[in-house]
């Protein structure tokens, strides 16, 4: 392969990626993709590279995912979480950091409930800096796992309609798809009760639906978010079977529209944003988002590390 | 002390004063100013007066010298020494200290301790107890000690009923109330305006509306309860400066002050998440500066205070959520007023004057600067065009928490003279 850097040495928001880096990113993963649905159990390509999992906010999914991906390119991987850590001596953030760092870390994977910790950190150290979801702001790699599973389904991106349905004030989920999805050229569409939509987003290029059967009428592909329990205990909305009422995708929603590819970032809340016999739809990709998972990030991992000298 | 500048800009818009003279300074007072003065004692020092422009001493009404309770961040001999460093004979202080200044004995405290220093220190007590929003302060005992504005700054009295009784029980003697308007059940655990960054950045937004309807409320309760003299601290929405706008042109006794930094910077600048961009009221949009420089321009803004916020850098190296808000601001207010509104034709030099020195000196009820033999030497000497570029490290303020490092602005302070001392700026 001719030019096989990515135009930044790390991956803080979707903004980070051109057209030309999401494409090399799905090329690579592709390649992992195929190599290993044949018979290669484990690959060399980060062999020598360290790589911490800092996670300062629960996650299984993620977290899982960036070690299965480190591991099978053969990378030493450690993994950090703030239960275990000296944050709860009161140590802070960066103290921690620059302590993992001295130990000859290359590559930093962050999960954090602060918006914008990645970037605070990428300021602060010479590794790289992977965004593994920060607070409310932004879940990069979800965003390029989610835009590769339309890539293989449909072959090109390029006027898709999706719609980003449920809670998209509090999603990191949202804003990295609404910046990627847009970069590869598909047209956006939100549907979420206004509570839960953020003010001011003219500049998002995106459409904003009022009705769900609008919004799966336009559609070629929906993204449906989880809602947080913790949301109803704010008040932003009045029930959460109100909200599942107007704003979950329903059996009799969805049967209308079978062809219609649905996206959930998981985990789902049956009932709630999400009927669960729809899960049984072939056009329901969800399993294959979290296979998906893996391969992009080994493709991010082995991309960025090419920046290690 | 015994200095001549010789050939020296003297300007004054109080006693209609423009015009180069000799100014001598003896024993901290003028000793004579005049075209040419010729002196024969041999120890007076002589400073060639071109470039220079000596003005009636700048006063800054809102700062945090976090003495006592927060020495870390900065004491009352050290934001004095960056007062004198930025250009400023006088500054008034806030009361969010620890204890707060809501009593007698914490203003002797800071009087003491600011008596011999060259930086003439004011001070504003809490509107209410610890600054709770509930009981009021005992307001007439704390003017008597000194007191010259009361405000729970950096939080707002929120309950209407306690702030019309605060504006009630400083009627009878006329006190000077000042709020930091904000409606706190809308801007809780805020990082930033609420708007296209807030969105972005995935951070709580403080949403304008929430400054505006505080300032509205004010303005209705002072009306209501008899028009007495009421500030608003550091307005930075575009809805603040009409209804004030407003509020004044009906006669009403209501004075207001913005930031540097909420004329120069807008939201933007956050994209970056540098917590030396995180201050309370948070930045907002181009529109809401638009408004804010035709209210300086028109007299809506009476005046310019830096909210001279210190803070530690280990308490702002942190996640941003986390972070406290606020920046340094006396050693750069001045560069920033002549660079973004000097020299681009926004405010001559008396509208700065006005609004750095005679205004906020007028809103205390502090005595009026004149710059006249046999009368207290008290001036602010600037270069107005010099052009530098802001060096944090050379801030004498303890802490260095300013967005503005690496500027390059136009305007600089150079001396201040007051009670017979006079500090040259090193920035």
């Amino acid at each position: 392969m001719v030019n096989e850097t990515l135009s930044h040495p790390f991956l803080l928001q979707a903004g980070d990626l051109n057209v030309d880096d999401i494409s090399l990113i799905f090329e690579k993963a592709r390649f992992y993709l195929q190599k290993f649905e044949k018979d290669t159990k484990k690959l060399e390509d980060l062999k020598g590279v360290t790589v911490a999992l800092a996670f300062f906010e629960p996650s299984t999914r993620t977290r899982l995912s960036f070690e299965l991906a480190a591991k099978r390119l053969s990378a030493d991987v450690f993994t950090f979480s703030s239960s275990t850590s000296s944050l709860t001596k009161g140590e802070s953030l960066l103290d921690t950091l620059k302590t993992i760092e001295a130990m000859g870390v290359h590559m930093f994977v962050i999960r954090h409930s602060c918006s914008g910790v990645p970037n605070f950190l990428q300021q602060n150290t010479t590794g790289i800096v992977i965004n593994a979801g920060d607070g409310k702001h932004e879940h990069p790699t979800q965003a390029l796992l989610d835009a590769f599973t339309l890539h293989r389904y449909f072959g090109d991106i390029k006027g898709l309609n999706v719609c980003i349905v449920g809670d998209i004030l509090h999603s990191r989920v949202a804003r990295s798809n609404i910046v990627l999805l847009n970069t590869l050229g598909a047209n956006l569409g939100l549907f979420s009760p206004g509570t839960l939509l953020p003010p001011k987003i003219e500049s998002w290029n995106t459409r904003i639906f009022n009705d769900i059967n609008d919004a799966i009428k336009w559609s070629n592909v929906v993204i449906v978010l989880r809602l947080q329990n913790e949301r109803m205990e704010s008040g932003l909305i009045p029930s959460v079977r109100e909200f599942s009422k107007y704003f979950g995708v329903t059996y009799e929603i969805y049967s209308k529209k079978p062809e219609l590819v649905l996206l959930h970032p998981g985990p789902v809340n049956y009932g709630i944003e999400l009927e669960y016999t729809v899960s049984n739809y072939p056009n329901v990709l969800i399993q294959t988002q979290v296979t998906h998972g893996v391969y992009i990030r080994m493709a991010l991992l082995s991309l960025l590390a090419k920046n290690l000298s | 002390m015994n200095i001549i500048f010789k050939s020296i800009r003297v300007v004054n818009p109080e006693q209609n004063l423009d015009g180069i003279f000799d100014l001598w300074i003896k024993d901290g007072f003028i000793h004579s100013i005049a075209t040419s003065i010729t002196n024969e004692e041999p120890e007076t020092r002589v400073i060639p007066g071109k470039d220079l422009v000596a003005l009636p001493g700048f006063f800054d009404m809102h700062v945090h010298l976090r003495e006592p309770g927060f020495e870390y961040k900065e004491d009352i001999q050290s934001g004095c020494a960056a007062a004198a460093n930025g250009g400023f004979t006088g500054v008034c202080c806030m009361p969010n200290t620890n204890p707060v200044i809501d009593n007698v004995s914490v203003v002797e405290l800071i009087r003491k301790k600011a008596e011999n220093l060259p930086v003439d220190v004011k001070i504003s007590a809490a509107i209410t107890q610890g600054s709770q929003g509930k009981q009021l302060s005992p307001f007439y005992e704390l003017n008597e000690a000194g007191v010259v504005m009361f405000t729970d700054d950096g939080k707002c009295v929120t309950s209407s009923e306690v702030m019309k009784r605060a504006f009630n029980y400083a009627s009878t003697k006329k006190l000077l109330i000042a709020q930091h308007c904000e409606d706190h059940s809308l801007t809780e655990n805020f990082s930033v305006n609420e708007g296209v960054m807030s969105s972005s950045l995935g951070l709580k937004g403080y949403p304008s509306v929430a400054e505006d309807i505080i300032v509205k409320r004010d303005i209705l309760l002072n009306e209501y309860t008899g028009n007495n003299p009421y500030h608003i601290s550091h307005i930075s929405t575009k809805n603040s400066v009409k209804f004030i706008r407003e509020a004044k042109s009906r006669g009403l006794n209501v004075t207001c002050e913005v930031t540097p930094h909420h004329f120069c910077l807008n939201e933007e600048f956050l994209s970056s998440y540098d917590t030396n961009y995180k201050m309370n009221p948070p930045l907002r949009t181009k529109e809401d500066i638009q408004e804010i420089l035709a209210g300086l321009k028109d007299g809506t803004i009476d005046c310019i205070a830096s909210d001279h916020a210190p803070h530690a850098l280990h308490e702002k190296e942190v996640e941003f959520e986390k972070a406290p808000y606020g920046i340094v601001g006396l050693e750069t207010t001045i560069g920033l007023t002549f660079t973004y509104l000097y020299h681009t034709n926004i405010l001559t030099l008396n509208d700065i004057i006005n609004k750095l020195s005679t205004n906020p000196r007028k809103i205390l009820n502090l005595e009026p600067i004149i710059i006249k033999e046999g009368n207290q030497a008290n001036l602010t000497i600037v270069d107005i065009d010099e052009e530098w570029i802001v060096d944090k490290n050379q801030f004498k303020s303890k802490s260095k928490n300013t967005p503005f490092n690496g500027f390059k602005l136009k305007g600089k302070p150079k001396y201040i003279i007051n009670k017979n001392q006079i500090i040259e700026s090193t920035l």
